[in-house]
C-alpha cells in the first residue's frame, strides 16, 4: 500500500513538472547583463562602485554570502562561530580552493584583503573595520577576527561586496590603490575574467574548478550609458538583465506588459531618499520652521508623481526598509500628514512672515527622480508662502555645494545603507565635521542621538536594537533635521527563459546559479 | 598660376598658421575645465567617504593640489612631446583609450557622410531638376523635417521602429553579444549594427546637402555653359550629372568640410543613444566622470582634426574649381 502511494506521488509530481514545462537544470549558454558604464577598475576591495561590483562579484569570493533574504551563507568559509560577547569570530575555510592562476588560497588571503586591501580602501568596510582589534591566523584554513568592540553588521559585512578576498601573492608589496593588477583581476569565483573592450563589453567565462556547479558558460556585461536603451535591449533580447540601479523607472510601466521579461519588485536592499535642511541657517536652524516643511509637502504626491507610484512614502528616519529600525509609534504618515494650513500656522509661530521665506534647492540634475520631486517641492512650499529657487547641478559642483561647502538651504539626496542602517544611514544623522562627501550634511548634532546611534551599532540582539532605534526616532522626528520622502521600491527585471534568479540579497550576486541561459 | 602661391607652400603656410591656433584653443579648454567648479577626485570616490591619506595621495596624483598656472605649462609642455597624460577614471594613457575608440567613430562618420553626400545630391538634383514640382516639394519638405529633428531623438525613433517593433536591426551596440563571428561574417555583424546610427547622424546632412545641392544646381542649370551644352545637342542626363552638378558640388564638399566638427558633435550623441564605443562617447563620459585628461586629449584631438579637414576641405576646392587659387 505504502509502495503504491508512493508509486502515484512519483507519477503525480512528474506530471506536474511536465505540465508546468520546468525545464532541467541545462547548463551552457550567455547571460548577458546591462551596465550604465565602464567599471573605474576590477578590484573590487577599493571601490563602491556598483559597475565594480556588477562585474567582480562573479570573479572573487567573500568569506560569505547573503542569501536572498539577507541569510548568512557559506562562501570561502565553510563555517563560523560568534563569541557570545561578539568579539571573536572564527572561521572554517574551505578546503582545495584554487585561485584563477592556479595558485592555492589559503587564510593569509583573508588576513591581507582584511588589513591592506578593504580595510584600508573599502568605502563601506572601513566602517566595520574601523571596531576590528585583528585578524590571526592560526593555521592555513582558519582565521579569527577579534575586536574592540562588537560591531553588529560585521558578518555580514564580510561578503564579497563589502570584503572581497584578493590573492595575496599578487598584490603583497604592490602599491594597492595604483596597481596594474586591478585591471587583471584574478580571483577563487565560479567565472574567470576573459576580456574588457572599453564602453563596449567584459567578458567572463565559466571557473570549471568552482565547488559548486556554475551554469552559464559565459557572462557577459554590455555597457550601454542612455537608459532608454537598456530597456529597449532588454526588449530585444540584446541583454537579458538589467537590474534597478540601471532600469529607468519610467519604463516599468512598458515592460511589465512584456510576457518575455520577468520584473522583481521591491528588491531587498533599501535605498531612501531625503530632503536634507541645513540646520545651520537661520530661520531653519528651528525645529518649528523644519516640522513646517513636513507638513507642506505633499510625499504621496511625489510618490505618485516623481516616482510613478513605485515607492513608498516614507516613515521614519531610517524608512522601513529595516523593520528593526522603523517605530510605529512616530510613523510620519501619522505625524506629519500633509496639511498646508498646520505648516502656516507653525510658521507662524516661528515668526516667518508669509511671503517672506525663500530657500534654495540643490540637486544632482542628472538624476530625474530626484529633479522631478524637487520641482514637486517647490510647488508645495508655494501655497504656504515660501519661494523655492531649484538649483540643478553636475553631480561634482552639487557634492561641493552640498558637503564640502554647506551651501543650500533644501537639498534632495538618495542613500542606500547595504546590509544594515549602520552602514550607510547612521551617517546622516552622526555629528560629525562638515566638509566630507555623503556624510552629515545638515550640521545637525545632538550628542544623545550619537549615543543611541554607537549603541545601536553594537548591539546584535534585534530586540534591544529595535528599542533603541524607537529612542532614535522619537527624537529624530522631533527635531526633523531631514525630511523622509520615500521608500525606493527597487525593481530589477530579467528574460523569462532565465531560471533560478536571484539567489541573492544583491541583484548583482549569484549569477552562477542561473540556469536556461540561452 | 601667375603671381599665386604653390599649392605646397599655401599648405604649409596653413600648417604653420595652426600650431598658435591650436596652443590657444589647448589654454581655453584647459582653462575652462579647470576653473569650472567642482572636484573629480569627488566623483572618484563614490558614496562613502574615502580615506583622507588616500584622497590626498589622488589630488598629489593628478596634480590638483597644485596652482592652474603650474598644471597649464606642465600639461602643454607633455602635449608638446606627444604625451596626453593618464585617465582619471581608468588609470591607463589618454592616447591608448582615443586610439580604441577612434576606429569606430571613423567608421561612424565615414559611413553618415558618405550616406548623406550620396542621398543628399540625388535628392538635390533630382528636385532642381523641375523645381516647385511635387517631388521637389516633397523633397524639401522632408528635408526640412530631416534638418530640425535632433539626432537623439531621431535615434530613439528609429531603434524602436526598426529594433523594437519590427525586430529587423540590433538597437545599440558595434557587435553581437551571443555569437561571435569571424572574418566576412563579423564585418556583416558591424554592418548590421552600423545601419540605425549612421541613419540617425546622416539624417540631418542628407537635408543640408540636399537644400544646398538644390539651391546650386538651380543657378548653375541658368548659366550660358549650360545652355551651349544643350544648344549643342549634348543628352539632358549628361548636362544635369556631368556640366551641372561638376559645378554644383563645390559648395557640397565645403559643407561637409566646414560641418565637420557639428558632425563629430552630432556623433557623439548618436554614439550615447547607440551604445557606439567610439570618441564621442568617451567624451560624454569623461565630461561625467569629470576625467579632465581624457576630455582634454578629446578636444585636443577633435580641434586637429578640424583644423585639418579645414584645409584639406580648402584644397579640394582649388581641385574641384580650378579657378580657385590661393
Amino acid at each position: 500500500m505504502k509502495t503504491i502511494r508512493c508509486i502515484t506521488a512519483a507519477l503525480f509530481l512528474s506530471v506536474l513538472l511536465v505540465a508546468s514545462g520546468a525545464p532541467a537544470q541545462q547548463p551552457g549558454g550567455t547571460i548577458i547583463m546591462a551596465l550604465g558604464a565602464d567599471p573605474e577598475t576590477l578590484n573590487p576591495g577599493i571601490t563602491t562602485g556598483y559597475a565594480v561590483g556588477a562585474i567582480t562579484a562573479n570573479i572573487f569570493s567573500g568569506l560569505i554570502r547573503l542569501g536572498p533574504r539577507g541569510e548568512v551563507l557559506p562562501q570561502l568559509a565553510t563555517a563560523w562561530q560568534v563569541a557570545p560577547d561578539a568579539r571573536t569570530y572564527t572561521f572554517t575555510l574551505r578546503r582545495g580552493v584554487r585561485w584563477h592562476d592556479g595558485r592555492p588560497f589559503s587564510a593569509a588571503d583573508v588576513k591581507f584583503s582584511l588589513e591592506e586591501i578593504a580595510g584600508k580602501f573599502h568605502g563601506r568596510f572601513r566602517i566595520a573595520y574601523a571596531n576590528v582589534e585583528s585578524v590571526t591566523t592560526p593555521n592555513a584554513s582558519t582565521v579569527v577576527i577579534r575586536m574592540k568592540t562588537p560591531f553588529a553588521p560585521f558578518l555580514k559585512m564580510l561578503d564579497t561586496f563589502n570584503a572581497p578576498i584578493m590573492a595575496r601573492h599578487l598584490f603583497a608589496g604592490e602599491d594597492i590603490a595604483r596597481s596594474p593588477r586591478n585591471l587583471q583581476p584574478v580571483g577563487t569565483g565560479p567565472f574567470v575574467f576573459q576580456s574588457w573592450a572599453r564602453g563596449d563589453r567584459v567578458v567572463l567565462v565559466r571557473n570549471p574548478n568552482y565547488w559548486e556547479p556554475v551554469y552559464p558558460d559565459r557572462l557577459i556585461f554590455r555597457i550601454i550609458p542612455n537608459a532608454a536603451q537598456r530597456s529597449t535591449a532588454l526588449e530585444t533580447g540584446e541583454v537579458d538583465v538589467v537590474t534597478d540601479f540601471y532600469l529607468s523607472k519610467t519604463d516599468v510601466p512598458r515592460l511589465r506588459q512584456n510576457k518575455n521579461l520577468r520584473l522583481r519588485f521591491g528588491q531587498p536592499i533599501p535605498a531612501l531618499d531625503f530632503m536634507f535642511i541645513n540646520t545651520r541657517r537661520s530661520p531653519l536652524a528651528s525645529a518649528k520652521v523644519r516640522q513646517a516643511l513636513a507638513f507642506a509637502i505633499n510625499r504621496d504626491q511625489i510618490v505618485l508623481q516623481a516616482m510613478a507610484g513605485i515607492a513608498r512614502p516614507a516613515k521614519g528616519p531610517f524608512g522601513d526598509g529595516f523593520k528593526f529600525a522603523y517605530t510605529p509609534e512616530t510613523d510620519y504618515t501619522r505625524l506629519y500628514p500633509y496639511s498646508p494650513e498646520r505648516a502656516l500656522k507653525l510658521l507662524e509661530e516661528a515668526g516667518v512672515a508669509r511671503g517672506s521665506l525663500r530657500l534654495s534647492m540643490v540637486f544632482d540634475a542628472a538624476r530625474a527622480p530626484l529633479a522631478a520631486a524637487a520641482q514637486i517641492i517647490r510647488d508645495n512650499l508655494r501655497q504656504v508662502g515660501i519661494t523655492v529657487d531649484l538649483v540643478p547641478l553636475e553631480r561634482s559642483v552639487m557634492i561641493d555645494r552640498v558637503y564640502v561647502k554647506a551651501d543650500y538651504d533644501l537639498t534632495v539626496q538618495s542613500f542606500t545603507s547595504n546590509t544594515d542602517p549602520a552602514i550607510g544611514y547612521h551617517r546622516i544623522y552622526l555629528t560629525a565635521p562638515s566638509g566630507q562627501p555623503f556624510v552629515n550634511a545638515t550640521g545637525y548634532s545632538n550628542p544623545e542621538v550619537d549615543r543611541l546611534l554607537a549603541l545601536a551599532a553594537q548591539t546584535s540582539v534585534v530586540e534591544e536594537r529595535a528599542k533603541i532605534y524607537a529612542q532614535v526616532n522619537a527624537i529624530l522626528a522631533r527635531d526633523l533635521p531631514t525630511l523622509i520622502l520615500f521608500d525606493e521600491v527597487g525593481v530589477d527585471a530579467a528574460r523569462a527563459h532565465l531560471r533560478n534568479l536571484w539567489q541573492g540579497l544583491d541583484a548583482r550576486d549569484a549569477w552562477w546559479l542561473v540556469w536556461g541561459a540561452k | 598660376m601667375d603671381g599665386s602661391l604653390p599649392l605646397w607652400r599655401y599648405i604649409l603656410g596653413r600648417l604653420l598658421q595652426a600650431v598658435p591656433l591650436l596652443v590657444g584653443i589647448l589654454v581655453v579648454n584647459f582653462l575652462l575645465i579647470a576653473l569650472a567648479p567642482g572636484d573629480p577626485v569627488t566623483v572618484l570616490l563614490g558614496e562613502y567617504p574615502a580615506p583622507p591619506e588616500y584622497v590626498a595621495r589622488l589630488r598629489d596624483e593628478f596634480g590638483l593640489d597644485r596652482p592652474v598656472y603650474v598644471r597649464l605649462g606642465r600639461y602643454i609642455a607633455n602635449v608638446l612631446q606627444g604625451n596626453l597624460g593618464f585617465s582619471f577614471a581608468y588609470q591607463v594613457p589618454v592616447v591608448r583609450l582615443v586610439l580604441e575608440r577612434l576606429g569606430n567613430t571613423l567608421l561612424l562618420m565615414g559611413t553618415s557622410m558618405t550616406l548623406a553626400a550620396l542621398a543628399g545630391l540625388l535628392l538635390g538634383v533630382v528636385s532642381a531638376r523641375r523645381p516647385h514640382s511635387p517631388l521637389d516639394s516633397g523633397a524639401m519638405a522632408l528635408s526640412l523635417v530631416g534638418y530640425s529633428i535632433p539626432e537623439f531623438w531621431l535615434g530613439q525613433l528609429l531603434v524602436l521602429l526598426f529594433a523594437v517593433a519590427l525586430g529587423w536591426l540590433p538597437a545599440q551596440g558595434i557587435r553581437s553579444t551571443r555569437q561571435e563571428y569571424v572574418g566576412l561574417a563579423a564585418a556583416l555583424d558591424v554592418g548590421r549594427h552600423l545601419i540605425l546610427p549612421a541613419m540617425a547622424l546622416s539624417f540631418r546632412y542628407i537635408a543640408l546637402i540636399a537644400r544646398i545641392t538644390r539651391a546650386a544646381m538651380l543657378e548653375v542649370m541658368h548659366q550660358d555653359f549650360i545652355v551651349a551644352a544643350r544648344a549643342r545637342g549634348v543628352d539632358e542626363r549628361r548636362v544635369l550629372w556631368r556640366h551641372g552638378l561638376r559645378n554644383a558640388a563645390i559648395p557640397v564638399a565645403t559643407v561637409i568640410g566646414y560641418n565637420y566638427a557639428f558632425i563629430l558633435a552630432g556623433s557623439a550623441l548618436v554614439e550615447t543613444v547607440f551604445g557606439w564605443p567610439g570618441v564621442g562617447r568617451l567624451l560624454f563620459d569623461a565630461i561625467l566622470q569629470r576625467d579632465t585628461p581624457v576630455l582634454l586629449g578629446v578636444l585636443l584631438l577633435v580641434s586637429v582634426t578640424v583644423v585639418l579637414v579645414n584645409l584639406v576641405t580648402d584644397v579640394l576646392y582649388a581641385y574641384l574649381d580650378p579657378r580657385v587659387r590661393y
